[in-house]
């Protein structure tokens, strides 16, 4: 088995059992803190994944669909763990935390890794730039969407006047959820920003699709969080956009390859 | 030696049975001093609140609850029928009776704290007076740490258990805290009143009360902190509100659609929260259709402190059995030797 799967199964493992603290913790059986140290060990596995295929490849390893796989699954527990802090957004960790396993789980069907990756000979470093940071802005902007999905369900319920079951009681308040969406987003899109201009100055070729698609996808953003900003938007609205647009930009990039 | 506990409550007895054996601060001193120098007894702690009167004593060997009884009313000029006014526990019940109380299992809204509060002053005021001694400061102790576990190990405070509360619960789903936000209060009713102070006491910095009579808003206004506004202009005021309570006696819809849609590009399309208990209502339901209004009706409200208060009855078996195991472990002289 190479290195980089014992290290993906493991942290597979830690952010399965990091959702599930969460999910007890909300029940009421266990501490807060066991959710957020499965995520942080989560996370130091995906570091380790990252630099072994990284030391194989010579280059920033975003080159297959387990390497894209595993650094988005890196960037969106890297924010989960930044946000899960300042915003208290522990319950958030229930929601993570099955992505980034569906992630990894994505990157550890046989395939997914290119077996013996060739060694970069040179590199790019706007390139190189641009493929990170890009990659490290959709992580906050799958969080952004999963804030977003956990409003949907939280608006849903208490708009219908829905309190049974539980979950409704160890959710962050509508407004704490709408402040988290917009500027979950807002550092997502700063982030994209400086991946976008990294892209303009790299060599052209293969990458202009990836550019353009980016570049898209940052405008549609900056209209989203311009319009949330600058003239208020329902916190209903926000969550649809961030959802939709996060979908969408993973489709087109899915389909690009 | 013997502990007792001699008592009446909202259970047994009407207010104005209650009301007679009430004890003021002033009172409750006297009466500790009192019951000491009456016969017989060694140690004393006297509770008094708005719902029940109880009398724990340590009591010497001859010296009967009868005795206590009729030294109580005697003390208390009660002449009339006392059959089933009074409750009576000695020994093991009277320490599982204090800590129900203490715990709120005995209270009229099942699991409130404020009772343990009262407890604690009750114990402390016989404690400065050198009323207690060995087998009371013992047992008072013991039932301070089975509240808290009973508190922090059940579900028996959890949830609001009246439409005030509710209101708050609701209140703090949508805005998290409730520190800096602003009330409307339609209508200048005793429920208007309740709700605007639950909501301060959980931080609402400022209660605006408006009401077809303005001298009255201004009355309810003055009394709870807050400022009055004339009924013809709250419309343009709910742009900085953040949570309506309507309670008017309007027999038609107050607040319309039509109120918030006008103010929702001013407020930015913040989070509004709505509570109408009035009976008939006085939001238009189709308000609650605009996204961020969550609209709440005195049903819903009703819903919720009936789901609490059940969920709390729940809890009662889990709280009788942590009771029981902490007296089975407590070495307390004339409770369990």
């Amino acid at each position: 088995m190479a290195m980089e799967i014992g290290w993906i199964v493991i942290a597979t493992i830690l952010a399965a059992a990091g959702g599930v603290f969460g999910w007890r913790f909300h029940k009421g059986g266990q501490s807060r803190h066991l959710a957020f140290w499965g995520m942080a060990g989560a996370f130091a596995c995906q570091l380790m994944a990252l630099g072994w295929r990284g030391e194989l490849r010579g280059q920033c390893p975003l080159s297959d669909i387990g390497e894209i796989c595993l650094f988005l699954a890196w960037s969106l527990t890297f924010f989960y763990l930044v946000t899960g802090t300042t915003y208290r957004l522990s319950f958030l960790g229930v929601f993570t935390a099955p992505v980034v396993v569906i992630l990894q789980g994505i990157a550890l069907i046989p395939g997914s890794f290119d077996a013996s990756p060739t060694q970069a000979d040179t590199i790019d470093a706007w390139r190189e730039a641009h493929a990170a940071f890009s990659v490290l802005s959709y992580g906050a902007l799958a969080l952004a969407a999963v804030a977003g999905v956990m409003f949907m369900i939280l608006n849903r319920r208490l708009k219908r006047h829905d309190f049974k079951g539980g979950l409704v009681d160890g959710m962050p308040s509508v407004h704490r959820l709408v402040n988290a969406m917009a500027r979950i987003a807002l550092v997502g899109w700063i982030v994209l920003t400086i991946g976008v201009v990294s892209g303009g100055m790299m060599d052209g070729g293969k990458m202009i699709a990836h550019l353009l698609v980016a570049t898209v996808t940052w405008v549609l953003y900056a209209v989203l969080l311009g319009v949330y900003f600058v003239r208020g938007l329902p916190g209903r609205q926000l969550a649809i956009g961030l959802i939709i647009l996060f979908a969408l930009s993973l489709i087109v990039f899915a389909k690009l390859g | 030696m013997k502990l007792v506990c001699l008592g009446l409550n909202h259970e047994t007895a009407p207010v104005e049975v209650r009301e007679r054996f009430a004890l003021s601060e002033k009172a409750l001193d006297r009466e500790v001093v009192s019951l000491l120098e009456s016969k017989d007894i060694e140690e004393g702690v006297v509770l008094s609140t708005c719902n029940r009167t109880e009398y724990y004593a340590v009591v010497n060997g001859g010296s009967g609850v009868d005795e206590l009884e009729s030294w109580i009313c005697e003390q208390r000029e009660f002449h009339g029928p006392r059959e089933g006014v009074f409750y009576f526990y000695e020994a093991r019940e009277a320490a599982e009776h204090l800590c129900r109380v203490a715990s709120g299992m005995n209270s009229m809204v099942l699991g409130e704290t404020e009772i343990f509060g009262q407890v604690k002053k009750a114990y402390q005021r016989s404690l400065d007076g050198k009323a207690t001694k060995g087998v009371l400061n013992r047992l008072f102790q013991r039932t301070f740490s089975v509240g808290k576990r009973v508190r922090n190990q059940t579900g028996i405070q959890e949830g609001a258990t009246s439409v005030a509360g509710a209101s708050v619960e609701l209140a703090e789903k949508v805005f998290g805290r409730l520190k800096g936000s602003t009330v409307m209060v339609i209508g200048a009713g005793e429920m208007s009143r309740q709700t605007a102070q639950a909501l301060q006491s959980r931080g609402a910095s400022s209660v605006m009360v408006t009401n077809r009579s303005y001298d009255k808003a201004v009355e309810l206004a003055e009394s709870i902190g807050g400022h009055a506004v004339h009924f013809d202009s709250w419309e343009t005021e709910l742009k900085d509100v953040d949570v309506v309570i309507a309670a008017t006696g309007a027999p038609h819809f107050v607040v319309k659609p039509g109120h918030v849609e006008a103010v929702r590009r001013k407020r930015k399309f913040r989070p509004l929260i709505m509570v109408d208990i009035a009976v008939p209502r006085d939001i238009d339901p189709e308000v609650g259709e605009i996204e961020e209004v969550y609209l709440y009706d005195i049903d819903t409200l009703q819903e919720m402190a009936n789901e609490a208060r059940k969920r709390r009855e729940k809890q009662l078996l889990l709280c009788e059995e942590i009771i029981r195991e902490e007296i089975d472990k407590a070495v307390l002289p004339a409770v369990n030797d």
